[in-house]
């Protein structure tokens, strides 16, 4: 009877561990404006991103408010004027990515996500290349890509025209640790 | 051969219990394992700090809560022309473009994101003024902290007017202190009042029967009309005897206020002659039902000192 229950017990942690899922509660994104009056730089840390490698799924959240720009007027612009932050306080991409890189070797895999990419409110599906890199077992995923601000609604008067770029380049850069499951759940 | 059934059973119900979850994590719907994993990582956003109630520190008549931030530099120009109507007013005076009442230039440096000093010169009694701006609270979205808190004191000097009028360097003194609270309750609308305390040494105006010090109220509004627009409000109550037994009128103001990257520009009308808080509180005789409001606009300018970071990596 006690083999029964430690095989069970066994059996039970098997099946319910399946793969592993990876998190990072740190994801640095840094969003670049390059026009012709000044480029435009800011900087957060604060993003959340889960990678589930068995399903593929891939998912990123920042809060708009955790972007920090050198100058405090450019910052409280970007949340009232460009991203009104009080109304769409988060940025996020949910996706899957199309490859299955073989997690248990070191190396870079170039890596394609489809999914849906939501800022100010308004989803576009896109696909994204990014790059992953396995190195020790950590697992460090960076992308960089453009982002049209008319395709997200968020609208450049005519008079900073010249001060904001029409399109935004945005770099993400994420290192992930092993989810441990709590007993709570 | 019992156990093994048993043990047999227990195994393909916990495949099953297994496939049972992995099912309702498909089902369509919003949330899968990774939206609710996602949740409970996100840090809690509901505790912070919301925006400033308003876009600029000062409105037509009173100081707001709003702070100049750490190594930013405030320019002001703020003025009041004549009477637009009554006596003084009319198209002689092109509705009291003629005429200036005051003109206030000032400056404010944050030197940090809570802690301001200003400094400004009226035109009327050359009112030179050094103000200290100080954010106690913050209103944040949890209501936690439902109004934001931000204190002011000032002190002003009449460097000229005649010798006789005042006897010694200290009688050229006045102060004033406010405690400015404001509420945000949308993204639109935003309310603030302030109780003020005005010490004047040598009370001004300087008639027999008037108090050195007394105790005012203020109180101001905003309602944005576009991302970039807002109308404004102000209004004044000084609780003065000798005021009020003179009939003076209290100061109301309604405006404009537009924004534009590093500038905010206020155009308004308003019943007062002067800008600085001492002034208005203690002198406003002039009265709309007698046609004695004027145009008076505010030009601010903000200018970083901050050094531009480079990339974080």
């Amino acid at each position: 009877m006690k083999n029964i229950s430690i095989i069970l017990l066994a059996w039970f942690t098997f099946v319910q561990t399946g793969q592993d899922v990876y998190t990072c509660k740190n994801v640095k994104v840094n969003i670049f404006s390059s026009a012709p009056i000044e480029d435009i730089e800011a900087n957060s840390t604060n993003g959340v991103s889960v990678y589930n490698p068995g399903t593929g799924e891939l998912d990123f959240t920042v809060p708009i408010r955790s972007f920090h720009f050198p100058k405090a007027l450019m910052e409280e612009h970007f949340n009232e004027n460009y991203m009104e932050s009080d109304k769409y306080p988060k940025a996020s991409f949910k996706g899957k990515v199309q490859e299955h890189p073989d997690l248990t070797k070191d190396g870079s895999y170039p890596v394609t996500v489809t999914g849906d990419f939501e800022a100010h409110g308004i989803k576009q599906t896109r696909t994204i290349n990014g790059n992953l890199k396995v190195a020790n077992g950590v697992l460090t995923m960076t992308s960089e890509f453009m982002v049209k601000c008319a395709d997200h609604h968020i609208d450049i008067p005519q008079i900073v025209f010249h001060n904001i770029a029409e399109s935004i380049r945005i770099r993400v850069n994420a290192t992930y640790t092993v989810y441990k499951n709590s007993p709570s759940k | 051969m019992k156990r093994s059934i048993i043990l047999l059973a227990l195994m393909t119900l916990c495949v099953g219990l297994k496939a049972q979850t992995d099912t309702t994590k498909k089902a369509p719907g919003k949330t899968s394992s990774a939206d609710s994993l996602m949740n409970s990582l996100s840090p809690d956003d509901k505790h912070q700090d919301v925006l400033p109630a308003f876009k600029a520190t000062r409105l037509i008549l009173s100081q707001t809560t709003t702070t100049v931030k750490k190594n930013n530099f405030n320019f002001l120009v703020i003025h009041r022309f004549g009477d637009m109507a009554g006596k003084a007013g009319g198209a002689q005076t092109l509705f009291g473009l003629d005429a200036v009442k005051d003109v206030y230039i000032g400056f404010e440096y944050g030197l940090s994101d809570n802690f301001n000093i200003d400094f400004g010169r009226s035109t009327i009694g050359q009112l030179v003024e050094l103000g200290l701006k100080y954010a106690v609270l913050h209103q944040t979205s949890d209501n936690s902290s439902p109004v934001a808190i931000t204190l002011f004191g000032q002190a002003g000097v009449r460097p000229y007017g005649p010798a006789n009028a005042y006897n010694s360097f200290g009688d050229r003194l006045s102060y004033l202190g406010q405690v400015i609270i404001s509420r945000k309750f949308s993204s639109a609308f935003s309310l603030q009042v302030l109780p003020t305390v005005v010490q004047d040494n040598t009370p001004y105006p300087a008639d027999p029967g008037n108090e050195e010090s007394f105790f005012a109220l203020q109180t101001s509004a905003r309602l944005k009309v576009t991302k970039r627009m807002s109308i404004i409000v102000d209004y004044s109550h000084s609780f003065s005897t000798f005021r009020t037994d003179r009939q003076f009128a209290d100061p109301l103001g309604f405006g404009i206020e537009m924004e534009t990257g590093g500038h905010v520009f206020t155009v308004n009308i308003s019943n007062a002659n002067a800008i600085s808080a001492i002034n208005t509180l203690s002198n406003t005789q002039s009265d709309f039902g007698r046609g004695q409001y004027r145009l008076g606009f505010t030009i601010s300018r903000m200018f970083d000192f901050n050094k531009k970071t480079k990339h974080a990596y």
